[in-house]
C-alpha cells in the first residue's frame, strides 16, 4: 500500500472513483517513454528552432523576446492535446480491447467514472504543461531574460480549466471514435489547427481587423490569452471573462459526458 | 429469502432480431444454475444485460431485488463475472487488474491486495501474479477470468462458458471450486455447452432457444420427460410377436428385429420388470437386456429443434452486443 493509498484512505474520496483515478494516472506516468519524453524532445525542438533561431529575425512581441511570447503558446498546445488524448485513447482503447468492461460492470456511478476519466486525463496535461514551462524557462533563463509570472493565480486557474475541458473532450472522441484513425484525425485536422490559428506564434494586433474578429471565434485564443497573461500580464482579450467562459464550457462538456455514459454511447448496446 | 434473480418479461432487440424474447426466470439464492442453450440462444445478452454491458428493450431483470437500471450500483456489486472472452486490462501485472477490480467495488486498497493474492492462490496462478495477461498461458488466462470474477466475493457468481477450450485438468478443478464456493453460499448462475457440466452442477436448469426460456428444471425431472431405450436380445427369435405392455400409455414404441427387441418408452426402468414378466410368460428366454436412460443431452437437442444452426449465430450475439468491431488482436498501442 503506498502513501498516496495510505493519504487517500483518510480523505473521504469514494474509493471505487479514487482507484479507477490511480489506474488512469499509473498508465501513463509508468510509460515516460510514451508520455513525457515526445513533449520534452518536440518542445526542445520548438524553442530552438521558432524561438532561438527564428526568434532572432523576428525580435519582440508586445514588448517581450519573442521566444518568450510563444512559451505561454508551446504550454497550451501540450497541455491540451496530451489532456484530450490521453482521455481519448484511455477509453477507445478500453472500448477496443473490451477491458472497459471492468469498470462498466463495477458499482461505479457513471459520473465517478467520468470525473475519473478526465481528472487523470487533466493531470496528465498539467504535468506536461510543466514539463514544457520548465524546458521554456531553462532555455529563455539563459539565453534572454528571467521568465516572470506576473500572474500566478490567473495562470494556475486558466491552465486547470483548460486541461479539465480538454480532458472532457477527449472523453467525447474517445467514446465516439470508431477506429484509431479518428482519433488522429480529431487531434491533426481539429485540435492542431484551432492551436496553431490561436495566437501561438503572433500576436492578434498583427493581423488585419477582419482576420483579427475571426481569430475571436477560435476558443483557443482566450486560453493562449489567458496563460500569457498569467506569465507577462499582458492580454489582449478580458482575462476574466475569458476564464469564465472556457469554466462554463467544461461544465457544460464534462455534463455531455456524464450524460453520454448514461446513455451506454459507444459502451453499452 | 430474498431471490437471486428475479427476471420477468426481458426482452431485447437489436433491430429485426429478437434477442430476447420475454425471458422469465427467478434463480434462488444460494441455487446452482445452468442456462443452456444453442449458439443464438441469447445467453451472453442474458448476461450482458445483467452487468450493464446490454440494454434491456423491455421487462424487468432484479439482483437480489435491486433492478439493474435504476439501482444498477447494488445490482453490479453483488455480482461477479468471468466472460468467455478474455476481456482484461492489459497494461498492468495480474495482481493488479485485480486490486483495481476490487477497488472499483469499494474495497480500499489494503484489503483488495490481500484478497487479489487470494485469489490468485484459489486459481493457483498467484507465482504468476507479476506477469501481464499477455503472457499467461490459455489455461491460466481461463483461470484469471475466475479470479477476477472472486475477488470481489459476490452474492451471485456468473461464469459464461467457463470451460470451453480448457483442458480436463482445469475443467475438474474449476467444477470442484465452484462446488466448493455454491456451498458456502455463492449463487452460481452456469452458462454452458457441454451438457455433462450442466448435468453434474446444477440444481436446475433452464433452457433457452430463440430468446426464450423452453424449460425450466432440475436435469433430473429434465430427464424424466424424455424416452428411455429398452433394447432386449433373446435366444431366439419368436415365431409369432406377443403383444406386450398393452394399455401402458408410457410405451412410444415396439420395434422386432428378429431376436432383439426394443422398446422405447418414458420411465423405462419402471417397465422393464413387467417386460421382464410378459416375456417369461410368453416362453420367451431373455439372453441380454439393456436400458439407455435419456440423456441430458437429448432432451435438450430436442427442445432446441437441433441445438445447431440458429440464427444469429453466438458471433451475430456477440457483434450485436460489442459497441464495436475487434480485430481480436488486442494490440498494445500506447499514448
Amino acid at each position: 500500500m503506498s502513501a498516496i493509498d495510505r493519504l487517500a484512505a483518510r480523505t473521504p474520496l469514494p474509493v471505487g472513483f479514487y482507484t479507477l483515478t490511480k489506474r488512469e494516472i499509473l498508465r501513463y506516468v509508468r510509460r515516460p517513454k510514451n508520455t513525457f519524453a515526445p513533449p520534452l524532445i518536440t518542445n526542445i525542438l520548438y524553442f530552438s528552432v521558432f524561438g532561438v533561431v527564428l526568434g532572432a529575425r523576428v525580435g519582440e512581441i508586445i514588448g517581450v523576446p519573442y521566444i518568450l511570447f510563444i512559451l505561454p503558446g508551446l504550454i497550451v498546445l501540450g497541455a491540451i492535446s496530451n489532456a484530450f488524448e490521453n482521455a481519448s485513447f484511455s477509453i477507445f482503447h478500453g472500448r477496443w480491447n473490451e477491458y472497459i468492461h471492468e469498470t462498466l460492470t463495477s458499482p461505479l456511478s457513471y459520473t465517478q467514472m467520468v470525473w475519473a476519466y478526465i481528472i487523470s486525463a487533466a493531470f496528465r496535461g498539467l504535468l506536461v504543461g510543466v514539463i514544457i514551462a520548465a524546458v521554456g524557462v531553462a532555455i529563455i533563463s539563459s539565453l534572454y531574460q528571467p521568465v516572470p509570472v506576473e500572474n500566478p493565480f490567473y495562470l494556475m486557474a486558466f491552465m486547470i480549466v483548460i486541461v479539465l475541458l480538454f480532458a472532457s473532450l477527449g472523453v467525447v472522441g474517445g467514446l465516439l471514435a470508431t477506429d484509431f484513425d479518428d482519433l488522429t484525425m480529431m487531434n491533426q485536422f481539429i485540435l492542431r489547427p484551432l492551436v496553431f490559428f490561436g495566437a501561438v506564434f503572433y500576436s492578434l494586433n498583427d493581423l488585419t481587423p477582419l482576420l483579427r474578429d475571426i481569430s475571436l471565434l477560435n476558443p483557443m485564443v482566450y486560453m493562449v490569452n489567458g496563460v500569457r497573461y498569467g506569465f507577462l500580464g499582458v492580454a489582449e482579450v478580458d482575462p476574466n471573462l475569458s476564464l469564465a467562459v472556457l469554466a462554463g464550457a467544461t461544465v457544460v462538456v464534462a455534463s455531455i459526458d456524464v450524460w453520454l455514459f448514461k446513455r451506454g454511447y459507444g459502451l453499452t448496446d | 429469502m430474498t431471490n437471486a434473480l428475479e427476471i420477468t418479461n426481458l426482452r431485447k432487440s437489436y433491430g429485426d432480431v429478437q434477442a430476447l424474447d420475454g425471458v422469465s426466470l427467478t434463480v434462488p439464492e444460494g441455487s446452482f444454475f445452468g442456462l443452456l442453450g444453442p449458439n443464438g440462444a441469447g445467453k451472453t445478452t442474458f448476461i450482458s444485460i445483467l452487468v450493464g454491458l446490454v440494454r434491456k428493450s423491455g421487462g424487468e431483470a432484479l439482483v437480489f431485488g435491486h433492478d439493474v437500471e435504476t439501482d444498477y450500483r447494488a445490482a453490479r456489486d453483488a455480482i461477479g463475472l468471468a466472460p468467455q472472452e478474455f476481456n482484461v486490462d492489459r497494461f498492468f501485472p495480474i495482481h493488479e487488474v485485480l486490486e483495481h477490480k476490487a477497488g472499483y467495488h469499494g474495497i480500499p486498497a489494503a484489503e483488495a491486495r490481500v484478497r487479489a493474492a487470494d485469489a490468485l492462490k484459489r486459481v493457483g496462478i498467484y507465482d504468476k501474479r507479476n506477469t501481464r495477461f499477455d503472457w499467461l498461458s490459455g489455461g491460466m488466462k481461463r483461470r484469471f477470468m475466475i479470479a477476477r470474477a472472486l475477488v470481489t466475493e459476490p452474492e451471485l457468481l456468473i461464469l459464461d462458458e467457463p470451460s470451453a477450450g480448457v483442458d480436463v485438468q482445469l475443467r475438474r478443478d474449476l467444477w470442484d471450486l465452484v462446488t466448493e464456493l455454491n456451498e458456502q453460499g455463492t449463487t452460481i448462475l452456469l452458462t454452458t455447452h457441454y451438457i455433462e457440466e450442466a448435468e453434474r452442477l446444477c440444481d436446475e436448469v433452464a433452457i433457452l432457444d430463440s430468446g426464450r426460456v423452453v424449460a425450466v428444471a432440475s436435469p433430473e425431472a429434465l430427464k424424466g420427460r424424455g424416452a428411455d431405450h429398452i433394447t432386449i436380445h433373446l435366444h431366439n427369435a419368436p415365431h409369432s410377436r406377443p403383444q406386450l405392455l398393452v394399455g401402458d400409455d408410457r410405451v412410444e414404441s415396439i420395434e422386432w428385429n428378429d431376436d432383439q427387441l426394443i422398446v422405447t418408452a418414458r420411465e423405462g426402468g419402471l417397465i422393464a420388470p413387467t417386460l421382464v414378466r410378459e416375456l417369461d410368460r410368453e416362453g420367451l428366454e431373455i439372453v441380454d437386456m439393456e436400458i439407455a436412460r435419456t440423456s441430458l443431452e437429448e432432451i435438450f437437442v430436442e427442445m432446441t429443434h437441433s441445438g445447431v444452426d440458429r440464427t444469429p449465430s453466438d458471433q451475430d450475439e456477440k457483434e450485436h452486443a460489442a459497441p464495436i468491431a475487434t480485430d481480436g488482436g488486442h494490440g498494445e498501442r500506447t499514448q
